[in-house]
């Protein structure tokens, strides 16, 4: 492992699993709670927000989201005024554009996750928490959207698996994450095989660790008895 | 042609079946009953082999079916033994005349136009070579059953089990299921039946033998059994299905 | 706004661009590159796919454990790392240099089996137990029950799940740009590279693109999965469950 040895590759490296991971964390908080409204604005009465999240949505699981990052950075940023632009460019512009575009883009993935699970919600719950007295609020938060998240778990973990690994795709913006990071290393070491490892590793190791984790927060929210 | 000796049988600590010795000649048709869990099914599952055991043997025509066994020999010992299911278990994908067609074609080698010919026989003989061109899920219940039959016999095996083949039967199609069977042991079938249908029993079977807990409690006519069981529990079991 | 008379522009003026790429005066690309790659890629995967599945569920760890490997591995590694470990590979195990299209489709074949392998395993499972002991007790040997019995019902319930993963593969193929495989991104970015002032234009452009090609494809797949369903409930047998047709889960 002679590449880890080298003090200038192994900082590269260690730079681009900080980046993986600001990514990863910064897109996901946006998409969980992005999600979340797009769920509580389908639900609004009226046919425009529903439409709206449904065309959200369509766009999102239809377009690759690497044409989804290139919108973002370089179409929707040249529209820009100057001085955000400026400002972005001195920020680690390119970061933010991922965050965002990544971010926007599992929201609408999980934002299904979520509905798939409350529509599981047997219909009965509904009618017996009305029939008890509770509000639609009361009944949501204490009936329902427990159930539907627990239904959601399994999908929701999947689509968290798959964003860690989108944070990838921030590389052909220039995002100095880690498989940016291990190209950079590649070139200048000349030993592709090593540093290709390296990043195998540390992605699984780091998958392993999401679905088990996953799997875990699973097995303690199940509802005893429960399919 | 099927013997059962010193049969033991386990699902993990629970024992299925305990120390099950007992005979099916040759022509002869056996009713197997008795409360459910006694094991029945299991047994009759054990004869080609769905169920594996853990001691004694099963012999079907001389021939050990839970010796280690060369899978192409296995096969070949499972199309000589024709199984009727409880829940018929039809290809969906295929219509009743290919249900019927597929296993002799595929699995012995006949001709098309034989296996054909040979199909069509036996849906006639089962009173449903009208609907040679349905497929199971236009077919009633009772119509599927009698198309599994049909099946089974296209192989041309020796000797016939079914599973409880009327208990996913509504009512009212017990009937047309029951007169193949019968039909069939008038024309000598061997037969062994795990069946609640008593009336059948009575009528069609050369032996009835009485299961609970895994054993083989009681065996004999049934003449002899429905008028005086001698075993405690087949005399419980009997007056049970006579206050419904 | 002037951005749509602009777009009209760009497209009137590139539209061959994007369709072939720069063939005949070079290799094919645009979204006949994309589609072919596509449909290459899911055709070659699927067989494969297949095999893969039925290693599973066989009895022999040395044929489960390789196919559960390849699978985790897949599933755990971005698919950007995958495409450069094959753009490495490759050339080493066949001695001589790869172009890029090749690279891409070798790699496509070889995820998107694992993906399948996937989706058909979980077909073959949602089958009820009666059909394999009905098969069995005929005299079929396994794989004679596989192909003449479960297959057939199994990859007919998967359909709209199959086609759900041919829509990720033309997603996928996006990722080829890293490699410079001559697609509709490629040709995208050389567009833009040329006019250099109007990149919201171009980009918007190649989203609506993939858009309405992917779009209509999730109608049809929709509409076949309702055809399929409909079928399934004339069925008397309640034994099996819908299996889920989930978005597949590799979300590029």
């Amino acid at each position: 492992m002679a590449v880890l040895l080298n003090p200038e590759f192994s900082r590269m490296l260690v730079h681009g699993v900080k980046m993986t991971f600001i990514i990863f964390i910064g897109s996901w908080l946006l998409a969980m709670s992005l999600g979340m409204i797009l769920l509580a604005v389908r639900m609004l009465p009226g046919r425009i927000a529903s439409g709206f999240v449904a065309i959200y949505v369509s766009y999102h699981r239809n377009v690759p989201t690497l044409v989804q990052l290139m919108l973002w950075y370089f179409g929707i940023s040249s529209l820009l005024p100057g001085s955000v632009q400026m400002w972005l460019g001195d920020h680690n512009g390119e970061a933010v554009f991922a965050v965002v575009a990544l971010g926007l883009c599992q929201a609408a993935y999980f934002s299904e996750d979520q509905r798939s699970g409350l529509r599981a919600v047997p219909r009965g719950q509904w009618e017996a928490a009305r029939a008890l007295g509770h509000s639609y609020v009361g009944a949501m938060t204490y009936i329902l959207l427990p159930q539907a998240v627990r239904n959601a778990m399994p999908a929701l973990v999947n689509h968290t698996v798959s964003l860690f690994k989108n944070s990838s795709l921030a590389m052909a913006i220039g995002v100095a994450e880690l498989t940016h990071a291990v190209k950079e290393v590649e070139n200048q070491s000349f030993r592709p095989f090593e540093t290709y490892l390296i990043a195998t590793i540390v992605y699984l190791v780091c998958s392993l660790l999401l679905m088990w984790l996953g799997h875990y927060l699973e097995q303690r929210s199940r509802m005893a008895g429960a399919v | 042609m099927i013997k059962f000796i010193a049969v033991h049988k386990f699902f993990g600590a629970l024992a299925a079946l305990t120390d099950v010795n007992a005979e099916v000649k040759k022509g002869e048709v056996v009713v197997v009953c008795g409360p459910s869990g006694s094991g029945k099914s299991t047994l009759i599952r054990t004869v080609n082999r769905l169920e594996e055991i853990q001691s004694g043997s099963v012999l079907f025509e001389g021939k050990d079916v839970h010796a280690k066994l060369r899978g192409s020999a296995l096969n070949h010992l499972r199309s000589r033994i024709g199984f009727v299911f409880q829940s018929f278990n039809l290809f969906p994908h295929l219509s009743a005349l290919d249900n019927v067609m597929l296993s002799p074609m595929k699995v012995n080698g006949v001709k098309r136009s034989d296996a054909r010919e040979t199909a069509l026989r036996l849906l006639d003989r089962v009173g449903l070579s009208a609907k040679a061109q349905n497929y199971p899920a236009q077919l009633s219940g009772g119509q599927q059953q009698r198309v599994a039959i049909a099946r089974a016999l296209a192989m041309e095996p020796p000797a016939m089990l079914f599973d409880e083949p009327t208990s996913a039967l509504d009512p009212e199609m017990v009937g047309e299921v029951l007169s193949v069977m019968r039909r069939l042991a008038r024309d000598g079938m061997t037969m062994m039946c795990v069946t609640h249908e008593m009336n059948f029993a009575r009528d069609v079977a050369d032996r009835v033998w009485f299961m609970d807990a895994g054993r083989v409690l009681e065996t004999g006519a049934p003449g002899d059994f429905f008028r005086s069981p001698q075993h405690p529990r087949a005399q419980r079991f009997l007056s049970d299905l006579h206050t419904r | 706004m002037s951005l749509l008379p602009s777009m009209i522009d760009i497209v009137r003026d590139n539209w061959l661009l994007l369709l072939v790429g720069q063939y005949p005066n070079g290799p094919l690309g645009g979204i006949a590159a994309t589609l072919i790659l596509s449909v290459l890629g899911i055709a070659l995967a699927f067989p494969l796919s297949v095999a893969m599945a039925l290693a599973s569920l066989s009895p022999w760890r040395a044929l489960r454990w390789p196919v559960m490997a390849m699978v985790y591995i897949t599933r755990g590694v971005p698919l950007l790392l995958i495409i450069l470990w094959v753009y490495f590979v490759l050339p080493l195990l066949i001695g001589h240099s790869v172009p890029a299209f090749a690279t891409m489709l070798v790699t496509l074949v070889g995820y998107e089996a694992a993906f399948l392998s996937e989706i058909v395993r979980a077909g073959i499972l949602a089958l009820p137990q009666g059909q394999m002991d009905a098969a069995r007790a005929l005299g079929h040997s396994h794989l004679g029950a596989m192909r003449y019995v479960i297959l057939p019902q199994a990859l007919f319930n998967m359909i709209p799940s199959i086609l759900s993963q041919f829509v990720s593969t033309i997603k996928e193929t996006t990722l080829g740009y890293i490699i410079n495989v001559p697609e509709l991104t490629f040709a995208a970015g050389q567009i833009n590279n040329r006019l250099l002032t109007k990149p919201f234009e171009v980009y918007f452009i190649l989203a609506i693109s993939y858009f309405i090609v992917c779009w209509s494809l999730t109608q049809a797949i929709n509409m076949i999965e309702r055809r399929i369903a409909a079928r399934r409930t004339a069925s008397v047998a309640a034994e099996s469950a819908m299996p889920a047709t989930a978005a597949s889960a590799s979300g590029a």
